[in-house]
């Protein structure tokens, strides 16, 4: 074989591929007849909803398929080598050797009772032969750890996980993968726990580190803003089907499936034209004045506690019909802001005024009295409906508890469910039976059942789907409209910012650093932090319209418009 | 902060700690002393009632001695006062000092549960983690029923058909006792003669123990094989022995540590229950005679240094946990 049909053969092959899922599963198959590529220095994206199968695929290829989920037929070729046929040993030389891979959530990824330098060693010591002396093995973690753009390689070596920030953990994670020069590095959701200036980082950092080295990547991710960014070539999955596949920018500029269009379209972005100034009453809903907040978290029992600051002087107003969104990275203070408003955090010093009183200032049933007409909505679905309440309870408990009588309660639960856009018969369910974007819709209809004036979402759409996600925002919108609903919508996505916002709060370190309409703070923001925010938002190089803020030292990230990496 | 800030913080912080565990401590003796005080009788009526003469002359004298005749409040305060003195008294029944008395048991007592709580500890968790690892086969099911059936054993009837088996029929060990008395043995023949005698009483001790770690450890290893980083461990190539020795086995352990410090304190009640079937001559035994005399002070005396020993224990434990889990040193969530 000549060197440059070796340079081409594939890194990874998965030929026909069919996963069947244990018998009671919602369908017989995972992944069915399932074909793609993966070239040197390729990166392709597999994208799809939860529950598409991608995530199964990239186990399948390193023979980590959970037990009961098995490959039924197929095959999966990765640097020649067929993982199904290899013993023991010749798989697990395979595994951290020539295909590393990196997880979603790199907190738990990683093992918390074990320094980070003492996880890549034994990445090494696993793979090299002959065994490397130690001296050899801790050069090698330096370097790895310096490769990642980490700061400070010597300190770190010797942290623990729990030590890091999320984008930096997940650095670790990178240069575990990158330990034994894998030809293929399989990336599944690798940033979809971080936040936007941190997934931009981590998205440059895997796409410098496949240039340097010629590496092959199949990176996994729902959000067709990733792809924009970073693919070379696409596989849209639905149901465990590829439905289309081609290079990243046939795919995203002439989608052929109806689907792949339905995906691109459900992505967030800023519809300016479309933001209506609300006619601001000059008398506010909601006035937050000087709300300060500082946490202590308690250290060992002979060290003093740390401090952290989640708000330092937080002014902001809302008024009745208005959206306003709550904007920053995490660790900014924004659900801290969210929860203080609700007094489910004291703040420590400042004013909420509402109706006329000081929420701060009431007590017992005055303050019962005043929380009805604020109501929130958290973030994970799956965590915020009680699994042994009937969703009719849950949504009618509330207005039950102020008074309104059993019957009455739960013949509007209905009616709000039915409004949300599920069926009436949701009443009578357990939340196991719904989906996430189900389950949100629940929350909601709770949220509304005390009709609020002010409703608080706290990352409300984060834990869904992109095509979900859109749904659950057009059911907002159409909310706010019919109930005049003052919206305060707390997000790390600016994209759902932008959509739903009618201004525009961003949060750096509990500080308020800008403030404006949507439009103001998206086409002409002021702070080099928001640009910064602004710039990390994936694939705003495709998705934006002319007229949007062009960031400050801007690179092109875009793989699509730097053309496609001549194969 | 400056080194020499944080010295002066952390001396601050170590001082406070040292004035919360004395505060306990009297918090504990005083509840200690209104618990004793609750039971009907006092050691004036035992011990009148025992020299066949209840004569209020002789009782009153007895109080007077005892000063059991002043009010409770008084009497508090001057157990209180002693205790801050680290006077624990005498006794009213034996006459030595309650000190002594507790030296010359404590030895024997600690041999039994100390002994009990490692064997238990080290075999319950290996069991527990073979089974974990195993869930689902043979070997899980047989380890998880026995596990179960020791659990549901009551301590004392264990001794007790201990006894019937190795003493009464097969006569391999002997029934009861720390020592055999009268011999004149070498200090080895010695050694190994009490080790005979704490087979019986160590093994209905732990016994429970080890069922309930074994469960814990179980379940512990089941939970952790589930978690993310074993998957990153098996992406790493990494062999199934290093995975268990590298990555599971220490986590799993972090719960077992928390339960076992806590159980480490009950242990002493339950080596109460197994000294008096086995007639062994530690603070169980003591605890329980000086508990049918009402002798006060010995009661207080050994309740106030069992609580030392929880609190001590407790401190242990919470050192040994963030030598398992660095994120506990930094109090990290």
């Amino acid at each position: 074989m000549s060197e440059s049909v070796q340079a081409n053969a594939p890194v990874l092959a998965v030929d026909r591929l069919s996963i069947a899922l244990p018998k009671g599963g919602d369908r017989p198959l995972a992944v069915e007849n399932v074909s793609f590529e993966i070239k040197p220095n390729e990166v392709v994206c597999l994208v799809g909803e939860s529950g598409s199968g991608k995530s199964m695929i990239a186990h399948a290829v390193l023979q980590l398929l959970p037990r009961g989920v098995d490959v039924v037929s197929g095959a999966v070729t990765v640097a020649g080598q067929d993982p199904s046929k290899l013993d023991g040993r010749g798989l697990r030389n395979l595994r951290g050797g020539n295909a590393a891979m990196i997880f979603q959530e790199p907190l738990s990824s990683l093992n918390p009772l074990k320094r980070v330098g003492k996880q890549i060693e034994e990445m090494i010591l696993a793979h090299q032969r002959p065994t490397p002396s130690m001296a050899e093995v801790r050069e090698r973690v330096q370097t790895l750890l310096t490769q990642v753009g980490l700061p400070n390689p010597l300190l770190l070596e010797k942290s623990y996980p729990f030590e890091l920030s999320g984008g930096q953990r997940q650095r670790v994670m990178i240069a575990i993968a990158m330990a034994n020069r894998p030809a293929l590095l399989i990336a599944d959701e690798p940033t979809t726990a971080l936040d936007v200036t941190t997934q931009r980082q981590i998205l440059r950092l895997i796409d410098d580190l496949r240039r340097e080295r010629g590496m092959g990547v199949l990176l996994i991710t729902h959000d067709f803003g990733v792809v924009a960014d970073v693919a070379d070539r696409v596989v849209v999955l639905r149901h465990g089907k590829v439905v289309e596949q081609g290079t990243a920018s046939e795919v995203l500029r002439n989608p052929q499936a109806a689907y792949t269009r339905e995906l691109i379209d459900a992505v967030p972005k800023a519809r300016l034209a479309d933001i209506h100034d609300t006619i601001v009453r000059p008398e506010p809903l909601l006035e937050v004045v000087g709300l300060q907040k500082t946490f202590r978290v308690k250290r060992g029992w002979l060290q003093p506690p740390r401090e952290v600051v989640a708000a330092e002087g937080i002014s902001l107003t809302l008024h009745e019909g208005e959206t306003l969104a709550v904007v920053g990275e995490s660790g900014s203070g924004k659900s801290t802001l969210g929860r203080m408003i609700m007094r489910l955090t004291e703040p420590d010093a400042g004013a909420i005024r509402f109706g006329g009183a000081d929420l701060r200032l009431l007590r017992g049933e005055a303050l019962r009295q005043a929380r009805r007409r604020l109501q929130i909505v958290f973030q994970d679905p799956f965590a915020s409906l009680d699994p042994r309440q009937k969703v009719g309870d849950a949504i009618a408990r509330g207005p039950m508890a102020y008074g309104t009588s059993r019957a009455e309660a739960m013949a509007q639960a209905r009616k709000l469910l039915a409004r949300v856009g599920l069926s009436e018969t949701a009443a009578d369910r357990y939340p196991h039976e719904f989906s996430g974007g189900q389950r949100q819709r629940i929350c909601i209809a709770r949220a509304l059942a005390l009709k609020p004036r002010v409703l608080i979402a706290d990352e409300a759409v984060s834990a869904l789907d992109i095509s979900v996600q859109a749904q659950v925002l057009a059911l907002l919108a159409e909310l706010r409209q019919e109930m005049r609903l003052a919206m305060i919508f707390i997000t790390h996505d600016l994209r759902i910012a932008a959509e739903i916002a009618d201004r525009v709060i961003v949060l750096q370190k509990g500080r308020i650093v800008e403030e404006g309409t949507t439009a103001e703070v998206f086409t002409a923001p002021r702070q080099a932090y928001t640009r910064d925010l602004l710039d990390a938002i994936p694939g705003r190089d495709f998705f934006d319209q002319p007229g949007f803020a062009a960031a400050a030292g801007a690179r092109q990230t875009a793989r699509i418009d730097s053309g496609i990496d001549a194969v | 902060m400056t080194p020499l800030g944080s010295a002066a913080a952390i001396g601050l912080q170590a001082i406070s700690r040292i004035a919360q565990l004395v505060a306990v401590i009297l918090v504990i003796a005083t509840f200690n002393f209104v618990l004793v005080r609750a039971a009907p009788g006092d050691p004036a009526q035992v011990m009148a009632g025992q020299s066949g003469a209840s004569d209020p002359k002789l009782l009153d004298d007895l109080r007077k001695e005892y000063g059991l005749d002043k009010p409770y409040f008084v009497q508090l305060v001057s157990h209180l006062g002693r205790i801050v003195r680290l006077d624990l008294g005498y006794s009213y029944r034996q006459r030595r000092p309650v000190v002594d008395l507790i030296l010359e048991r404590l030895p024997a007592t600690l041999l039994l549960t100390v002994t009990a709580f490692c064997l238990a500890l080290l075999i319950g968790t290996a069991l527990g983690a073979l089974a974990g690892l195993a869930a689902g086969s043979v070997l899980d099911t047989v380890f998880t029923v026995l596990s179960l059936v020791l659990y549901a054993t009551p301590v004392f009837w264990l001794g007790l058909m201990l006894v019937l088996v190795f003493s009464v029929t097969l006569g391999w060990l002997p029934p009861f006792g720390y020592e055999t008395i009268n011999v004149q043995l070498s200090p080895i023949a010695h050694a190994l003669d009490i080790m005979k005698h704490m087979i019986m009483p160590v093994t209905s001790l732990a016994a429970i123990y080890l069922a309930i770690y074994a469960r814990l450890m179980r379940s512990s290893i089941i939970e952790v094989a589930q978690q993310d980083f074993i998957k990153t461990a098996r992406a790493k190539g990494l062999s199934g022995t290093r995975i268990v020795v590298g990555h599971m086995l220490r986590n799993a352990l972090v719960p077992v540590v928390t339960v076992a410090g806590m159980q480490a304190g009950a242990l002493v009640g339950g080596a109460v229950v197994i000294e008096t079937v086995f007639a062994w001559p530690g603070l169980g035994r003591l605890t329980f005679e000086a508990l049918l005399q009402r002798d006060y002070p010995v009661l207080l005396g050994i309740f106030l240094i069992l609580s030392i020993v929880v609190i001590v224990l407790n401190l242990l434990t919470d050192l040994v946990y963030r030598l398992i889990d660095p994120r506990m040193t930094t109090g990290a969530a």
